[in-house]
């Protein structure tokens, strides 16, 4: 799946930031870039492939253990 | 999808102010100090159509000062599309410096999306 940083700015200059196709945290690494560079953050939300990324992350853990 | 960040615009960047004065077709900003209502505002000024005074992006607090008398001396929708604009290149700029590519898409509702594809890794 391609990765891909939607970037959605409406007619008041409000902008939304989604990322698509990052597994876990690696979606914050990779938009921090632009979402600094636009301003302040007002809201922040996590999305179910966050979270499966997270738990394929424990689970790789204690496979390994 | 994996997260949704919400962000309120802060002008910042006078590459990027420069660019959305170009893509509205307005005059180049120039920076300099003018009295407004308020009082003193210094940064680089925009002037937008129809607007009595310039609107002043102040690039240290990332605000924009201006004086359109609750409309009356100039509509918010030209400062509201030099905000979209603004932000936009700020975005285009800043995607571009990591060679990655953007697509613009304009919505039905006055938005427009920004689709920037990540090359790779993170980088």
């Amino acid at each position: 799946m391609s990765k891909v940083i939607e970037i959605t700015v409406g007619p008041k200059g409000e902008t939304r930031v989604v990322t698509r196709g990052f597994a876990g945290a690696e979606c914050r690494v990779a938009s921090q870039y632009v979402e600094q560079a636009l301003g302040k953050r007002t809201a922040e939300q996590m999305t179910a492939e966050f979270y499966q990324g997270q738990q394929q992350a424990s689970q790789d853990l204690r496979q390994s253990n | 999808m994996s997260h949704i960040v919400t962000i309120k615009t802060e002008v910042r960047d006078a590459e990027a102010v420069r660019a959305a004065c170009k893509r509205l077709g307005l005059d180049e900003p120039v920076h300099g100090t003018v009295r407004l209502f308020s009082g003193e505002a210094t940064g680089l000024l925009v002037n937008l159509p129809g607007w009595h005074y310039h609107a002043v992006a102040d690039l240290a607090t990332g605000q924009i000062n201006f004086d359109n008398y609750e409309g009356q001396w100039g509509e918010q929708r030209h400062l509201d599309a030099f905000v979209q604009a603004y932000a936009l290149e700020k975005a285009k700029i800043e995607a571009r410096k990591r060679g990655h590519s953007v697509h613009e898409q304009p919505l039905p509702d006055g938005s427009i999306k920004l689709v920037i594809q990540v090359a790779g890794g993170v980088s």
